[in-house]
């Protein structure tokens, strides 16, 4: 059974179709990455799944059954926008938090002072939060999200304004939830981020689902008809090749891409054939940036009826 | 809708409002500023008494000019000096020719006033009276009485009438006030109850004015530092607003409680023993209307001004979009301030009643005549009736509103709101 399943979400504000039918499971354990550009409703799909706003149309489960308020309980929730209020003290801060999300008492304090110890603001939990520097603030945010063992947490961009240090800390924290078997829900522009952290992905454009499966599926999928080259020679014959679909020079390499997985040993064959000398031929390389290029880039304006695809 | 998330909101709420210093600040200050508002219009109106004049009487005939000046001489303030009066006879022409020569004195203030009082007056009473500000009401209060005795004195002179008629003939009527009621005896009434209906309007006019503004930019300040997402993904938004209203409610009605104690503890001890003039006939029944009475209203308000907030992402925007609502506060605390006059008038009455005026109005009201009990018993009912019919609404707007950010909505868009699936 999926941990989250996400069912034909719709919603629109105004004349914009902020998210159009999208519909994704999450599996138990997962590290989930939702990526899109800015602007491509990520946030507004998020908040639909915390009940934040009511889709128009589509139905969020968690495991099976329609969610509610005791789901809002189950999930930590760092939002890109964040905010505390900036009177008040650390510890409170924190604690208030944590007692909206149903848990109080000497366990939660003793907890947040171990999280606090642990990102280095032991010594700040009596200053208000205004007193503390910008990535301290985003330090106490994080704790806020999770104090409460939260099941889901859902991080919208979670590292920027982060230094390299505290990135680290943080990283090392969401590995261990995810060793706790926690499901983890990344959203983020940044795809060689959720290339490195994500072991499934779902990609939105204009509120359209465009990409969705396990990583490792989607990326041997596209990586089928793509090759890098690097070679000595004349290849302006495979132009009008009917295999070759795309061909980019990068300078360094050369990608070529073929129309069908089983093209790529013609290629090479191709090449041979025509005394070009082949120093590198990489049949399986692709990464995140250039699949989101290749559904979501230039193409995609002049032909928006295109296809959702499905791994 | 009251739940232990609201409650959760409610308590920070209350935290952040009940224990901070501005708050402390407000309970005490604002007595002591009421207390000494009064005293400044006290000393306004004693150091008016005090003014000096210098008036120049000229009367058609000595016998009047000799009866005016016996009269004057009698006033304190003839003997204290700070009225100087000197007086001449001449005939009506003779005034005439001479009057441009007094233009000057009158203009640079040597004079105060000139008054002619001509023979006529003795059948007429009317005095001419000549000077830059010839409406000076503070200045005829105090000559009006010397002058009608003065008249009345060579009116009545050789008529056999005994000194003892005249001088009855020369008083003014006074008025006793007696407040007539139900169930209770007669009582000689003071100015104690003018000052509570007073006290009634502007302390409830403050408090709903001070805690609205709070609120609204409470709300603002949420939508503002982005918390109002991380909050939602807690609570929803009719347990935010919910625990932010009694939240806010719990510490105005707290604060209105403290500066009423001192009015309970006149009415139910005898620690406190005011002067005849200022007993103020009021039941501690009635005190906690007023609380009741208030806090329904209150929340109403609350929502109102909460919703405000909730439209706007700053604080300008939100102060100059305010005013309709500000209006709900301003007419009645003006109906409530000029009904001393006659509370028992139509506009009184229907407003005590009314939504929203009835909050201020029916105690000032309360405090200057007996209400029957099915008045009091309607301003409550319209008042809840108003909060049920609000609160759908308000929600429904500050639902949408508190995660709109971007340029300031128009009404027309925030209308657009209701149809909004949220």
């Amino acid at each position: 059974m999926y941990a989250l399943e996400v069912r034909n979400l719709t919603k629109t504000f105004g004349s914009i179709k902020a998210v159009d039918n999208v519909s994704f499971s999450i599996p138990e354990g997962a590290v989930f990455g939702l990526i899109g550009r800015n602007g491509a409703g990520k946030t507004t799909t998020i908040r639909m799944m915390m009940n934040i706003y009511l889709p128009d149309s589509g139905e969020v489960f968690l495991q099976g059954s329609k969610i509610g308020q005791e789901f809002k309980d189950m999930v930590g929730y760092l939002p890109e926008e964040r905010g505390l209020y900036k009177k008040m003290k650390v510890l409170e801060t924190l604690l208030f938090f944590a007692e909206l999300k149903g848990k109080k008492g000497r366990a939660v304090e003793k907890k947040a002072n171990e999280y606090l110890e642990r990102f280095q603001l032991a010594d700040r939990k009596n200053a208000k939060v205004e007193d503390l520097s910008k990535g301290n603030q985003q330090k106490v945010q994080f704790i806020t999200t999770i104090l409460h063992d939260p099941e889901f947490i859902i991080l919208d961009e979670p590292f920027s304004g982060l230094d390299p240090i505290n990135t680290n800390i943080l990283k090392e924290i969401i590995l261990e939830l995810k060793k706790q078997g926690k499901v983890i829900i990344f959203s983020t522009h940044l795809m060689d981020f959720a290339e490195k952290m994500c072991d499934h992905i779902t990609m939105i454009d204009k509120g359209k689902l465009i990409l969705n499966g396990p990583l490792a599926e989607i990326k041997s999928k596209y990586s089928q008809r793509n090759v890098s080259i690097n070679y000595k020679g004349n290849i302006s014959f495979l132009d009008s090749n009917p295999i070759i679909e795309k061909i980019e020079d990068y300078g360094n390499s050369t990608g070529i891409k073929v129309k069908e997985p089983e093209h790529v040993q013609q290629l090479l064959k191709l090449l041979v054939d025509n005394n070009i000398n082949v120093t590198k031929f990489n049949a399986n390389e692709i990464s995140l940036q250039e699949i989101f290029v290749e559904l979501a880039g230039d193409g995609l304006e002049n032909n928006s009826g295109m296809e959702v695809k499905y791994v | 809708m009251f739940n232990r998330r609201s409650l959760s909101i409610m308590k920070r709420e209350l935290r952040e409002k009940v224990l901070s210093r501005g708050f402390l600040l407000m309970t005490l200050l604002i007595p002591l500023i009421f207390v000494g508002l009064i005293f400044f219009q006290m000393y306004l109106l004693n150091y008016d008494s005090n003014s000096t004049a210098s008036l120049k009487i000229i009367s058609e005939s000595d016998q009047i000019t000799n009866s005016v000046r016996n009269e004057f001489n009698k006033l304190p303030i003839v003997e204290t000096k700070s009225y100087v009066i000197t007086y001449s006879t001449m005939t009506k022409s003779d005034f005439q020719s001479q009057l441009p020569g007094f233009q000057k004195d009158l203009l640079n203030d040597k004079l105060t006033g000139l008054i002619y009082i001509p023979l006529t007056a003795d059948s007429n009473k009317l005095v001419d009276y000549y000077s830059k500000n010839p409406n000076n009401n503070s200045l005829f209060n105090k000559i009006k009485s010397p002058i009608n005795k003065a008249l009345i004195n060579i009116h009545f002179a050789g008529k056999d009438i005994s000194d003892k008629e005249i001088s009855y003939a020369s008083e003014n009527v006074d008025f006793n006030g007696y407040r007539v009621s139900t169930g209770k005896n007669i009582k000689a009434e003071g100015e104690g109850n003018q000052i509570l209906s007073f006290v009634f309007s502007f302390l409830l006019y403050l408090s709903l004015i001070l805690s609205g503004t709070m609120i609204m930019r409470s709300v603002i300040q949420e939508k503002n530092n982005k918390i109002v997402e991380v909050l939602l993904s807690s609570v929803n938004s009719k347990e935010l607003m919910t625990g932010k209203i009694i939240g806010a409610g719990l510490t105005s009605i707290a604060q209105m409680t403290i500066w009423l104690i001192p009015l309970m503890l006149v009415i139910s001890t005898s620690w406190f023993v005011l002067p005849q003039d200022l007993i103020m006939d009021i039941t501690l029944f009635q005190v906690f209307y007023v609380l009741l009475n208030f806090f329904i209203g209150l929340i109403t308000f609350l929502g109102l001004f909460a919703t405000v907030g909730s439209i706007f992402d700053n604080d300008q925007d939100a102060q100059s979009s305010i005013w309709p609502l500000m209006m709900l506060l301003i007419i009645p605390f003006y109906i409530a301030i000029s009904m001393q006059n006659n509370p028992e008038g139509m506009i009184g009455i229907v407003a005590s009643m009314f939504p929203f005026a009835s909050i201020i109005v029916m105690p000032a009201r309360m405090a200057l005549v007996d209400i029957p009990g099915w008045q009091f018993f309607t301003a409550v009912i319209v008042n809840i009736a108003t909060m049920l019919l609000i609160f759908p609404l308000a929600g429904k707007i500050y639902r949408v509103g508190i995660l709109m950010s971007g340029k300031k909505p128009s009404w027309a868009e925030v209308l657009r709101w209701f149809r909004y699936k949220y």
